[in-house]
């Protein structure tokens, strides 16, 4: 297990410096000019000048991303062009709102997942049915998954809000979590609690549809080919019912397909983070990295990326260790 | 099939947690409907919702310089002077009257008696200087209309006056501009100046002496303006003004047309104002937004003259701006906004196939980029086409591609890699020609994004600025000559302010140089 940790750890930092490498290169090769959007059109020459010396963009792209590096071992991720705000700060301010939703789309993505592909494994009609859905849901591109889910359940049958992540006129609690879900219990608000979950509801179905869809399919082949093993067969001569020889012989271990499927298709969900949060006015990492890039906001594009990238790295290596616990013979590997 | 009890209670809590949704959005929202639908009640009538399609910036005057965000800088500060609704006519703010000595360069404003800023202080000729310095110091982009100031004076606590290094035609102007220099009170100057003259305060407080009050700024989620109780002018109708930031236009106009927002300041699509909704309204205003195509004469094919004049035959400027802005945009009629400089010479586009054939013929080159600029509404995308269209029929082979605001500026930099042509809207500083001209004309205008140069234009521009008034007219009349002659910037059209407003909404009022903006203190319900 220690070995495991470590591995993991030397594949986050690696991960960490590639995405650093790659946003540096895209400031090398998109011909653009920060500065000059974050001072503004008037400004003198003169002003811009003095700004591109403060922020260190007068420096050679290789003296800064070394300058970055050494900034990035103190915590220190520069200052946003456009907020001006320490981007430690800005992340601070968006990644609750995001870390709320991701989790709410992972759990659902999880159940609904689980749900669907044992639906799959009974076989026969129906589940030649499902699939064709399934295959037809995983088609449908995920900005168009929001903007049909606006229109039925908010402009038609009026039951869930359109946009952001509370009531406008609702206090929001600062802390002590910034989980809205959380916080609104912790602070007794029901009021804040509904409102939060009614503002819950759409984009993390959205953005749990796609990676469910792809665990139901992994889950369900998984479970199949389990189901045809001879200890399957075994529990099955001995009189157990099916759905008992599914759910407690064969699941556990189909299911270490389907976790490394859940950690793959934990990273389409951080990508789908940027088009549901705009989509829906979450104001989340994907709506300020969608600011940022709009601003060529270089500092807070870094460190969004390397924020996202470290989670996914995490989630992966919960993953692992999720499937450790699920086939003792990934222990020893 | 029969459904067993164990199969009907995750039925059940499903179809309970929709229905307890519909019921909870409903109790939680405090006279809305279900969705937060207003219901009339008069606390939720007293409150006007309003989206931002993107963040502001920060809500610090002395560095703000968007667009989006004019509307919160301008209803919670005030500056000197102003511009009358609709008009380009300047009027009292702050200073009740003004007097300019026959130099021009002594500007003396006596200033209103018994203003109070939003902590409570009473406003001062010493608040006005200070705020003059403050911008001064923090020397970003807005501080260019302080920098001719020679020094300052208070000769009473009513009265300031500015003594400038030398005339400067554009300079009360610059006191109306939205960018312009506004008040700030000693919360912000003094109690929260710390080490940054109070910037880090200034992200998320104000202390101005407008007709509303920041009173929360939650980055990426809501502004909320509360109505000032001691402001100096006529109370707005509006207790509260909650501003959502709502980064899809779609998602905008579902929320409008369910009543969930009161208005859509922008970007509306042009081409839905004919099918609105039967409880929304559309109102126009003329304003000096303008759509220009930048012409890069730094690589072939168009840094042969006769190549580029033949551009002027190969768009119907008149059907383009018809096509693309269903009735929101006019022909622009000269190189300036025609309410700042009137009697402009007309234009000399006119479509005209053989001369456009001509014009692409003699190109060393026919494959050509045509950039824009992305834009929520999409008719930069839709201008792009039509004259893509237009091109190729003369026989360009064009390439529409959209860049972001950044690229645009980093153009300056390597102009062999920038596009051939370039379209963008842009509007000027305030109600001047020089606003207009200086960032766009002048070889180092900020808007000069492909690189125009003339010598003799920059030198009429520096003259026009001190010159006598009829004498500057003329000078920005030549430089105005000087660039249509050029072809290397091409004026297409004038864009209306179009404000998409809930039917029960009144009082709107619009400024021509405050882009996408309304007076959110003249705005009522109707009824209420």
């Amino acid at each position: 297990m220690a070995g495991l940790v470590g591995r993991r750890t030397l594949a986050l930092v690696a991960v960490m410096f590639g995405l650093v490498v790659i946003v540096f290169a895209l400031q090398a090769v998109i011909p653009s000019d920060p500065v000059r959007a974050m001072v503004g059109a008037s400004a003198p020459p003169a002003v811009v000048a003095q700004e591109r010396h403060k922020l260190g963009y007068d420096k050679p792209l290789p003296e800064r991303f070394v300058d970055y590096l050494d900034r990035l071992v103190h915590g220190n991720l520069e200052t946003s062009l456009r907020t001006r705000n320490p981007v430690t700060q800005d992340l601070a301010t968006f990644a609750p709102a995001t870390l709320e939703l991701a989790l709410s789309a992972a759990v659902l993505a999880g159940v609904l997942g689980v749900g669907l592909g044992l639906l799959l494994v009974g076989g026969g009609r129906p589940a030649r049915l499902l699939r064709l859905i399934l295959i037809g849901g995983a088609s449908v591109p995920t900005f168009l998954t929001a903007l049909l889910a606006i229109l039925l359940f908010y402009s038609t049958l009026h039951l869930l809000p359109a946009s952001g992540r509370v009531s406008d006129t609702l206090v929001v609690p600062n802390g002590p979590t910034k989980l809205l879900l959380v916080d609104s219990l912790v602070h007794g608000e029901p009021n804040l609690f509904w409102s939060a979950l009614t503002h819950l509801i759409m984009p993390a179905f959205t953005l749990a549809l796609l990676p469910a869809l792809a665990i139901a399919r992994t889950l369900a082949t998984s479970c199949q080919q389990i189901m045809r093993e001879d200890y399957v067969r075994t529990a099955r001569s001995k009189g157990l019912r099916e759905r008992r020889v599914l759910l407690r012989h064969a699941l556990r271990n189909a299911a270490g397909p389907a976790l490394t499927m859940s950690g793959l298709q934990f990273g389409l969900l951080l990508g789908g983070i940027v088009v549901v949060e705009q989509i829906y006015a979450w104001p989340g990492l994907g709506l300020y990295l969608d600011q940022s890039i709009a601003y060529s906001d270089f500092p807070a594009i870094t460190g969004t990326t390397l924020l996202l990238g470290a989670a996914y790295v995490i989630v992966n290596f919960t993953v692992d260790l999720a499937q450790a616990w699920a086939d003792p013979r990934i222990r020893t590997v | 099939m029969k459904l067993s009890r164990a199969r009907l209670a995750p039925i059940c809590l499903v179809a309970g947690a929709f229905a307890l949704a519909g019921c909870g959005a409903a109790s939680t929202t405090g006279g809305t409907s279900s969705t937060g639908a207003s219901t009339g009640g008069s606390a939720a009538s007293q409150i006007l919702r309003i989206p931002y399609l993107a963040d502001m910036s920060v809500p610090d005057p002395d560095i703000f310089y968007d667009i989006e965000g004019n509307s919160v800088i301008l209803s919670t500060y005030d500056g000197l002077v102003t511009y009358a609704p609709g008009s380009t006519k300047i009027i009292p703010d702050l200073a009740t009257s003004w007097t300019i000595s026959a130099n021009r360069l002594t500007y003396t404003f006596h200033l209103r008696a018994g203003v109070h800023f939003h902590d409570g202080s009473v406003m001062t000729s010493e608040s006005v200087k200070r705020s003059f310095q403050r911008r001064l110091a923090v020397n970003q982009a807005p501080s260019y209309m302080l920098k001719p100031i020679a020094s300052m004076a208070t000769p009473n606590p009513l009265t300031f006056v500015v003594h400038l290094k030398s005339p400067v035609n554009p300079f009360i102007d610059y006191m109306a501009s939205s960018w312009g220099p506004k008040v700030i009170g000693p919360a912000a100057l003094v109690t929260h100046a710390g080490k940054d003259h109070g910037e880090t305060w200034l992200q998320t407080h104000d202390d101005g002496t407008g007709p509303y009050e920041l009173t929360s700024f939650a980055r990426g989620r809501q502004y909320v303006l509360t109505r000032s109780t001691d402001y100096w002018g006529a109370q707005p109708y509006f207790k509260e003004v909650l501003i959502k930031i709502t980064p899809d236009i779609g998602t905008q106009q579902l929320e409008l047309q369910n009543g969930d927002v009161d208005a859509i300041m922008h970007s509306f699509p042009a081409s839905e104002l004919n099918s609105l909704p039967s409880n929304v309204h559309a109102e126009e205003f003329p304003s000096f937004l303008r759509l220009l195509l930048y012409v890069n004469t730094n690589k072939p094919p168009f840094n042969n003259p006769a190549v580029r004049a033949s551009l002027r035959s190969d768009v119907n400027i008149p059907q383009l701006v018809s096509e693309a802005y269903s009735g929101t945009a006019t022909p622009s009629v000269g190189a300036y906004p025609e309410a700042i400089l009137p009697n402009q010479p007309k234009l000399p586009y006119a479509p005209n196939a053989k001369l456009a054939s001509a014009g692409a013929k003699a190109a060393s080159t026919k494959n050509i980029t045509l950039a824009y600029t992305a834009d929520e509404s999409g008719v930069q995308r839709r201008v792009g086409e039509l004259i893509q269209a237009d091109l190729e029929q003369a026989g360009w082979s064009v390439t529409v591609k959209e860049v972001q605001l950044p690229q645009v500026y980093g153009y300056i930099n390597n102009l062999k890699t920038a596009p051939d042509l370039m379209l963008q809207t842009n509007t000027p500083d305030a109600s001047h020609p020089d606003t207009w001209a200086r960032i766009l004309f002048d070889s180092t205008g900020g808007l000069n994004f492909l690189g125009f140069k003339d010598p003799t234009v920059d030198s009429l521009l520096n003259k026009a600025l001190s010159a006598p008034a009829a004498e500057a007219t003329s000078l920005y009349q030549q430089v105005g000559q000087d660039v249509v002659n050029s072809n290397e910037i091409f004026f297409l059209g004038d864009v209306k302010n179009v404000f998409v407003l809930n039917k029960d909404l009144t009082g709107v009022e619009q400024v021509p140089a405050y882009p996408w903006t309304v007076t959110l203190a003249d705005l009522k319900r109707a009824g209420g």
